[in-house]
């Protein structure tokens, strides 16, 4: 089931990639921007997770790393 | 100028390749905004505060600072203290009548008044935390980031280590990750570590334990694609899974045992017992994450998560941000996130007497039944025309368990079993590199 | 040999970050230039080398080899270089503030729709093209390293000596 999806989503990215237009060198202004990064705060993303880690019973799935504390 | 290396090793040659060029994905946490640069330090900070009604308050500074050290090899160490204290839920359920706990250490008690929640109010903690890391090229379109962190509390110690490798393909439209972590963490509880399911001694009597400290690992492997998507969309798709194996137990957590009558009335003597629970856990993760800048510059940021584990845990989240831009450098981005969870396959609100000889697992910690997280925020953020920023973030957040009174033995049916929560999130940050404040202290020498 | 297949791996893709273009002769271009809008073209250059340099606002080592070209347009201008910095930024006043606070000697240009940086077969953020005195195309170089500076300007040198 997970490799399905996977496989899936992988095509679906392959695809995309090819018919959507190319993003050129000199046009990647827009993605350049702070408030266009996957994490655009990360001490934001920080502290967020740290909260959530401490009061759910799921975690991660952003990055990998960081570290644990005692809070759960 | 004069060159600092005199020996070209292929190491050097291979990094000279590796293009310090715009990278957007691989190392994108220093394209655009401020930027360590040169001597130039990037600093980070924040101030978080985060209070439970009736519960838990933690006052939480965060430093942040990066550098570059190298050609477009940057470093980062992160400076974390907490300070917790308050009142947590211990895992029992309200009775009609006042209940008396011994603490975790074993050498005092504190009472709960009758048809409350009982919460531990002995807690308080410290904490320090470190993370450095080191982001580098490895080659043509290569980069990794290699990181360690070390975080310690009087009854707990945690180390890990990560490394995490970018590669940029399809003329940096896609960005392939691979993600490798490992944790090892101790932890040393106050009055010894509880043997699983034995029952909670009436004070001065002494806990049984086993030993005075646990350790647990936690291994992590995630897989990613980043794609650009547009000028002013990208996307992200992440699986990961995970292992942890140890001590997962949480020693401070009990259970409500009730007599075999079906009164809901508590076991007479020996009410409570310590949870216990599986000494393996493997979770996997998928999770999407879209960006994308509208025509008037605002952002729409979305992700969604999908985790579920060999407990029985499974969980939906999904969290939206939306920035709107404003003339002057001023933002305003409000944050909703909505979390449900359905529990682990031990969770018992309560056991029946005698059970706890029977069940290898079983824990009352909330965390582990089903419930729901509802977030709502907003953040306010200027920016300076020299690139530094001020920002504050105010948040509600609200946790709801699924209401089973009805299915709860005897007079249980008349007391809230799942303890409900309600917290708020105030954060302040600062963001700014030394050049301003050399500049600064500079002006006032003038 | 295991150390050697590397090393034998850089070199094929030296290769292609750096390829030389041989007789081929540089697009042509006429652009409008900071602060006046005076207007530069290339084929006015001919007698001289030219440093194309390809560059954003929002691009960091782009930003990072400006005080690099100022020093070598003070030192090389006399001996017949002239430094070209095209930008790509697609609003005219991002440009005006950067080169208020920065001050260049050398020419700034702008080329918002990336018209030019298309016929010149831009790849990343930022590029430089050295274009010899006969107007052809001689090298180019992607990305800014503070590593690769003696090479930039030893390739400079060699082409104001032809």
């Amino acid at each position: 089931m997970i490799k399905t999806f996977l496989l899936a989503a992988g095509i679906g990215a392959s695809l995309s990639a090819c018919s959507l237009e190319p993003v050129q060198p000199w046009d990647r202004d827009i993605l350049a921007q702070q408030k266009m990064q996957l994490v655009a705060d990360p001490l934001e993303t920080y502290l967020d997770e740290h909260i959530y880690f401490s009061k759910e019973a799921s975690s991660g799935g952003q990055g990998v790393g960081g570290g644990g504390c005692g809070c759960n | 100028m004069q060159l600092k290396k005199s020996h070209n090793t292929p190491r050097n040659i291979r990094r000279q390749l590796a293009a310090a060029t715009c990278g957007l994905l691989a190392g994108a946490g220093h394209a655009g905004g401020l930027v360590a640069s040169g001597n130039n330090w990037k600093i980070d900070s924040a101030l978080l505060i985060y209070a439970e009604k009736d519960r838990v308050a933690l006052v939480e500074p965060v430093l942040s600072l990066s550098k570059e050290i190298d050609d477009d090899e940057f470093i980062n160490v992160r400076i974390v203290a907490d300070v917790l204290t308050g009142a947590s839920p211990n895992g029992a359920v309200p009775a009609d009548t006042p209940q008396t706990f011994t603490t975790p250490s074993g050498k005092s008690t504190y009472t709960e008044a009758a048809n409350t929640t009982p919460l531990d109010d002995t807690f308080k903690d410290s904490r320090g935390a470190l993370n450095v890391e080191w982001d580098t090229p490895l080659g043509n379109n290569l980069r990794g980031t290699f990181g360690g962190n070390f975080s310690n509390e009087h009854d707990y110690l945690s180390t890990g280590f990560s490394a995490n490798f970018a590669q940029d393909i399809n003329q940096r439209h896609t960005t392939l990750a691979l993600g490798l972590s490992f944790n090892n963490d101790t932890v040393s509880p106050e009055g010894g570590v509880p043997v699983g399911l034995t029952v909670m001694p009436v004070y001065p009597g002494v806990k049984a334990t086993d030993g005075s400290k646990q350790d647990k690992t936690v291994k992590e492997v995630l897989f990613g694609v980043t794609q650009i998507i547009d000028r002013s969309s990208l996307m992200q798709l992440n699986y990961s899974r995970g292992q942890s194996d140890g001590y997962l137990t949480d020693p401070y957590k009990i259970l409500s045992v009730l007599e075999d009558d079906g009164t809901g009335n508590l076991r007479g003597t020996t009410p409570y017992v310590y949870e216990s629970r599986p000494d393996q856990r493997n979770y996997q993760i998928l999770f999407w994450k879209g960006v994308h800048q509208l025509p008037n510059e605002n952002v729409l940021n979305l992700s969604y998560r999908y985790f579920w584990d060999d407990w029985g845990i499974q969980s939906h989240t999904v969290d939206l941000r939306y920035r709107f831009d404003f003339a002057g450098g001023h933002y305003l981005q409000p944050h909703l996130r909505y979390y449900q969870q359905a529990q682990a396959d031990f969770y018992r609100q309560t056991l029946i007497d005698g059970e706890e000889t029977t069940l290898a697992y079983a824990s009352a910690d909330y965390r582990l039944g089903e419930f729901t997280t509802q977030t709502i925020g907003v953040k306010y953020g200027y920016q300076f025309h020299n690139g530094a920023e001020l920002n504050l973030r105010v948040e509600m957040i609200e946790q709801n368990g699924k209401d089973r009174s009805a299915d709860a033995i005897g007079k249980l049916q008349n007391q809230q079993l799942f303890p409900d929560n309600e917290a708020y999130l105030l954060q302040a940050g600062v963001s700014l590199d030394s050049d301003m404040i050399i500049n600064y202290v500079l002006g006032l020498f003038k | 040999m295991s150390t050697r297949l590397p090393l034998l791996l850089v070199l094929l893709l030296c290769g292609f970050t750096s390829p030389t273009f041989g007789a081929e002769p540089a697009p042509d271009f006429t652009l409008p230039t900071f602060p006046d809008d005076a207007g530069i073209s290339l084929h006015d250059l001919k007698g001289r080398v030219v440093y194309l340099d390809f560059w954003a606002t929002w691009c960091p080592p782009c930003r990072k080899s400006f005080p690099w070209m100022d020093e070598m347009h003070a030192r090389y201008k006399d001996e017949g270089l002239t430094i070209i910095a095209v930008s790509v930024d697609k609003k005219r006043e991002l440009i005006e503030e950067f080169i208020n606070q920065r001050q260049p000697a050398f020419t700034v240009a702008h080329d918002p729709s990336g018209e030019i940086a298309k016929a010149y077969r831009l790849r990343g953020m930022p590029s430089s093209y050295l274009i010899d005195r006969n107007g052809l195309l001689v090298k180019t170089h992607l990305g800014f390293r503070d590593k690769d500076k003696a090479t930039m300007e030893a390739a400079i040198q060699a082409l104001l000596k032809k």
